[in-house]
Formats: structure tokens, C-alpha cells, sequence
């Protein structure tokens, strides 16, 4: 509706300007897009440029030494010191922190897959009483942020005796990614033709029969989207493992480079080495599924 | 012994009366949701009903009691300056993260779009600040940032611009504007992202109608680009606005709302207020007041995109 009204203000604003004659636009747009391209290139490569420097300089001091840091003389490491990583590495108590953050990621996004794979194909395809009620309620807990509960949800983990705990943080974080998953998850199977589903259901398969067997292993791609953009975000996830973790054993990767500051005030280039080793996992999966996390995003926002 | 008749007779009486009772297909769905409606009860809305409870309350984060206290936390917050301070602070984010976020995440989209090569690199290269933490942003940035050694003063002096080296964020003119700067840097891949997707969605035909037509560069960008980026444009600018009001990690880690103040933000005071200071129930009152205008706001957006697609 609005864009046709638009395009026809389009028209009726575009008449009143002459057409130049055929021959001489041409010609002048030529020229003109090759000066645009250069231009429209320059103004690219410093956006990127400007997205990577920071990770550059992060790398680059991450392999000096401490002297050569602070005496500030280079910009880049004189000698490349890789001892900078395994120091870290140690010193950071990163081994540790990565396979927390790793056990914890896995579980929170199996469960998310379960969990809201299961919502979303109830609320795609099955007809029963409060599936608008439950839409709904989806639709306005994704409005409550996290600055709202994270106090009273501490209060309420103390009480299951969960604060500090693996599962306590796990259940939080799958939770905290059922609404979206389930939307995306809902669109996905939408979208999916129905047919298989009812040549499985005239065979006598129950519900559960044709969800497991036929529905799960068709709907991958929905799957992947949802586990790659859930994992990114409950590896990057803070708030509240800064709220529930006290124990260093515990802690995934970004509660622990923050307790490796405060409590042992690291050298600058170790603590930017741990910096580096932190984001490798997330790199090399943005790397990897970069499609699905594109995919993802687009998904969680627009649906 | 079972023939395969004998089977399906079996599975047909088997699933007789099964098929009788009338409440199948509910019981059925909602079986589906149970996990999740559990998960968000238990995790999601009684916490969020117990935090306008407890801001009612008194509670030091240990002892089982949590004795009444009628309005004296919300006596305590709205006299609270630093809660305040902080909630301009935040407001300047957003209106920062807003305009001139989206600003270069809807340029940037259209250079990409109208790129003819490497487009899928700098597609990449833009979301990559994107997928990395806030605590591996504040300790980045807050390298970059370093008065005497970080590489953003370093790179100032070797190009002949020690006048203009700063204490970027201890200075209290400046560390607002440089955690602003920080937090644009990080999430403008996120709203490019779905911008570059809201413009492939575009026909190519309308351009062309309207070059026909003679529109220039800003005409065409008026009446075809922009119409049509209508619904993308709605969710990013909800989403970032949000976004840039939680701000908590990034802060936390570059000057824990320092200095004094000045870079404070609203959830790092509710964190403190709870976790340093062990008024749970004061924190508790923040957040049900700082929350519920979250809250408002989504709905204030969401409601006037409703009308806007509606007519």
C-alpha cells in the first residue's frame, strides 16, 4: 500500500525535470561512475580499516614485550612473542575458563534447539487452546530487558540453592533464548511444505513420532541458524555470569578475564594475549557460519 | 507369529480410542510448550514479579527475611542523584547510538550495495566487532584508549598531532563521548546487517523506472530506497535504542562509570547498588523503574509501527 502511493509521487514529482538527450547522459555517467566507484571504494576500505583496527593494534601488542609496550616507541613488535599466548594462557587460568565456557554453550544451545523447537513446531502447525495466549506471552517477554529481572532472578536461584552452579546459569541462559529461537524456529517451519507431515500422520505416526522423525531432521538449516546465533550469544554473555559465578572454577571465559584484571593485575600484553585467545572461538565460528548468523539476525529481527 | 496384518488390526484398535478422546489435539500442543512455558514462568515472569515485590522490600542479600517497607526504596532512588546522573548518561548513549549509529549502519549498507566487488568481504569484515563480547570490547578499547602508551595517542604522535592527545576516558568531557564512540564502533555491523538485507529486497526495476524518469541520486533515495526500508528501519531503530540503553558490560570494564559519575550508566548502579552495596531491595526499586520504562518505550515503538503499517 505505501509504496505504490510512493512510487506514483515518484512520477508526479520526477515529470517536471527534462531529460537530458540520450547520447550526452550516457557518456556522463560513465565518467561520472568511475570516479563514484573510486570514491564509494575509498570510503569502504576505511570503514574497514576502521572495524579492524582495533583488533590489529589488540594483536599486535598482545606479541611485545612489556618494555617495548610502554616505551611506546613502535607501533608494531619489534620480535614477535609468542610466549606472550602460552603465558597468558597459564597466568589467565584460560584452559579452565574456555572448557567452562564451552560445556556451558553446548548444553544452553541443545536446550535451547529442544525447547524451542518443540514451541515453534506447536505454534507453526498444531491447533489446541491458548496458542495465542502463549504467543502472546512470547511476544512480550522478548520486551522485558534484563536490567528488570537479573536482581530478583539472583534472589530466586538463591533459593533453589543454584547461584554459583552450572545448571543454575545453564537454565538462565536457555531461557533466556526460548522466545527468540521459538520465533525463528515458528517461521521456519511455516514455511515448510506440509505434505510429508500428512502422508506420516494418515500411517498412523503420532504427533510426537512425525515431529521426531520427520520434522527435526528436515528442519537442519532453522536448526543451525538458531544454534549458531544462540551460541554466539551465550558464549559472549556477561551480565549475569557476572552475577551468578563466584567461584573461579566455575566462571566462563568473560567472567574470568574479568576476575584475571581485578585480582592478579596481569602485564598488559598478557592480559591482551588472553583478550586474543578469548575471541578465537568466536572468530573461526563467525568465519564458519558467517550465512546463518546473517541468516539468524535477519530472522530474530524482522519475524 | 505377528503377521503384518496382525499388526496394523493391533495399531488400529490401539489408536481407537485414543482417537475418542476429545481433548487430544489440545493436550497434545500443549505438550509441545510445555518446556518452554515452564522455562519462561519459572525464569522469566516470576522474576520479574518478584522484582516489583522486592522493591517493596528490604533484603541485604543473605538473611531469609525480607521485611516491608512500603515506598522507602522509591523514596531512596528518586533522591538517589547518581541513579540520575546515570540516566541522562544513558540517554545520551541512546540518542548517540540512534541517529549517528543507524546513520553509518544505513550509509555503509548503501556503499556495500552499491559496491560491485568484494562486497562479501566488507560484509564480513563490518560485522566482526559484532560477534565479540562486551568484556573483550572494554579491554580492547580501553587499550586503545590509554593515555600514556595506547595505540590511539601512540598513532597521534606519529603523525604529528601530539596536541591532540587525550586522556580519553579519565578526562570528564571526554569519557563519555569515548565510551559513545566504543559502543557505535561495536554494534553499527548489526543494524548494516539487516539494512544491506533490507536494500537486496529492493526490485532493481523501481531503480530503473525511476532513472527512466529522470529522479537523481537523493529522489530516488527518497521515494524508492526509503519506503521501502520502512520495516527494517522500524526494528533496528527499536532494537538499537534498547540496546544502547542496557549498555552495562562495556562501561563496566572501561571505567566502571568513572570518572565519578560521568560514564555511569543505569544497570551498572542497579549491580552495584545490589552486589557492592547489598541493598537488594533499593536495586530492586531501579530496576522495576528503569525496567518499566524499557518496557513502555518497546511498547510506545511497537505501537506506533502497528498504526504506521496500518495506514
Amino acid at each position: 500500500m505505501v509504496i505504490s502511493t510512493e512510487s506514483t509521487s515518484t512520477r508526479a514529482v520526477v515529470t517536471g525535470v527534462p531529460r537530458p538527450p540520450r547520447t550526452e547522459q550516457a557518456g556522463r555517467r560513465r565518467r561520472k561512475w568511475g570516479a563514484e566507484q573510486v570514491l564509494l571504494y575509498a570510503l569502504l576500505i576505511f570503514a574497514a580499516l576502521t572495524a579492524l583496527f582495533p583488533i590489529f593494534f589488540l594483536l599486535t601488542g598482545s606479541l611485545m614485550s612489556l618494555q617495548e609496550l610502554y616505551r611506546g616507541a613502535s607501533l608494531l613488535p619489534t620480535e614477535l612473542l609468542w610466549g606472550n599466548y602460552a603465558t597468558a594462557w597459564v597466568e589467565g587460568n584460560l584452559a579452565v575458563y574456555l572448557t567452562n565456557s564451552l560445556i556451558y554453550t553446548l548444553t544452553s544451545v541443545l536446550g535451547i534447539l529442544i525447547v524451542s523447537s518443540l514451541a515453534g513446531y506447536a505454534l507453526a502447525r498444531l491447533e489446541f487452546w491458548g496458542k495465542n495466549v502463549f504467543m502472546f506471552v512470547i511476544l512480550a517477554v522478548l520486551i522485558i530487558p534484563a536490567p528488570a529481572m537479573f536482581i530478583a532472578q539472583y534472589k530466586l536461584l538463591i533459593g533453589f540453592g543454584l547461584t554459583n552452579s552450572p545448571v543454575g546459569y545453564v537454565l538462565v541462559m536457555i531461557t533466556a533464548g526460548i522466545p527468540v529461537a521459538t520465533l525463528i524456529m515458528r517461521s521456519f517451519f511455516v514455511n515448510q511444505p506440509k505434505d510429508l507431515e500428512e502422508a506420516a500422520a494418515l500411517d498412523g505416526a503420532s504427533s510426537f513420532t512425525i515431529f521426531a522423525r520427520v520434522i527435526l531432521p528436515l528442519a537442519r538449516p532453522g536448526l543451525a541458524a538458531v544454534a549458531v546465533i544462540q551460541g554466539l550469544g551465550v558464549w559472549n554473555e556477561y551480565l549475569m555470569a557476572l552475577v551468578l559465578f563466584r567461584d573461579d572454577n566455575l566462571m566462563p571465559v568473560q567472567r574470568g578475564l574479568t576476575s584475571f584484571v581485578n585480582s592478579e593485575t596481569p602485564q598488559e600484553q598478557i592480559l591482551l594475549a588472553a583478550t586474543a585467545i578469548s575471541v578465537v572461538p568466536v572468530i573461526i565460528l563467525y568465519l564458519l557460519a558467517q550465512k546463518q548468523i546473517v541468516q539468524g539476525l535477519g530472522a530474530g529481527a524482522l519475524k | 507369529m505377528t503377521t503384518p496384518t496382525a499388526v496394523a488390526a493391533a495399531r488400529r484398535q490401539d489408536l481407537a480410542p485414543r482417537k475418542r478422546w476429545p481433548y487430544r489435539k489440545h493436550a497434545v500442543g500443549l505438550l509441545f510448550l510445555l518446556p518452554a512455558t515452564a522455562l519462561i514462568c519459572l525464569f522469566t515472569l516470576v522474576p520479574f514479579a518478584q522484582a516489583i515485590l522486592l522493591s517493596f522490600q528490604e533484603w541485604d542479600g543473605i538473611s531469609p527475611d525480607t521485611p516491608w517497607v512500603g515506598l522507602e526504596n522509591y523514596e531512596r532512588v528518586f533522591g538517589d542523584q547518581v541513579f540520575w546522573e546515570s540516566m541522562k548518561n544513558v540517554l545520551a548513549f541512546a540518542v548517540i547510538g540512534f541517529f549517528i549509529g543507524n546513520a553509518i549502519s544505513l550509509g555503509m549498507a548503501m556503499a556495500v550495495h552499491k559496491a560491485r566487488r568484494a562486497r562479501s568481504f566488507f560484509r564480513t569484515a563490518y560485522y566482526i566487532p559484532g560477534v565479540f563480547s562486551v568484556v573483550v570490547i572494554g579491554l580492547m578499547w580501553g587499550w586503545l584508549y590509554e593515555p600514556s602508551v595506547g595505540i590511539i595517542n601512540r598513532l597521534l604522535v606519529s603523525i604529528g598531532l601530539e596536541g591532540l592527545q587525550q586522556n580519553w576516558l579519565g578526562d570528564p568531557a571526554l569519557a563519555l563521548g569515548s565510551v559513545a564512540v566504543t559502543f557505535v564502533w561495536y554494534h553499527w555491523g548489526f543494524g548494516f546487517i539487516l539494512f544491506l538485507a533490507g536494500l537486496q529486497d529492493i526490485p532493481a526495476e523501481q531503480y530503473e523506472a525511476a532513472s527512466l524518469d529522470g529522479a537523481r541520486a537523493w529522489a530516488k533515495f527518497r521515494y524508492v530506497t526509503w519506503p521501502h526500508l520502512v520495516p527494517v528501519t522500524t526494528i533496528v531503530g527499536l532494537l538499537s535504542l534498547l540496546g544502547a540503553l542496557q549498555i552495562f558490560g562495556t562501561v563496566q570494564v572501561l571505567t566502571n562509570g568513572g570518572p565519578g559519575y560521568h560514564t555511569m550508566v543505569p544497570t551498572l548502579v542497579i549491580y552495584t547498588e545490589a552486589f557492592t552495596s547489598h541493598r537488594y531491595g533499593v536495586a530492586a526499586a531501579m530496576s522495576v523503574i528503569f525496567g518499566g520504562a524499557l518496557v513502555l518505550l518497546a511498547l510506545i515503538q511497537l505501537g506506533l509501527t502497528q498504526r504506521r503499517s496500518r495506514s
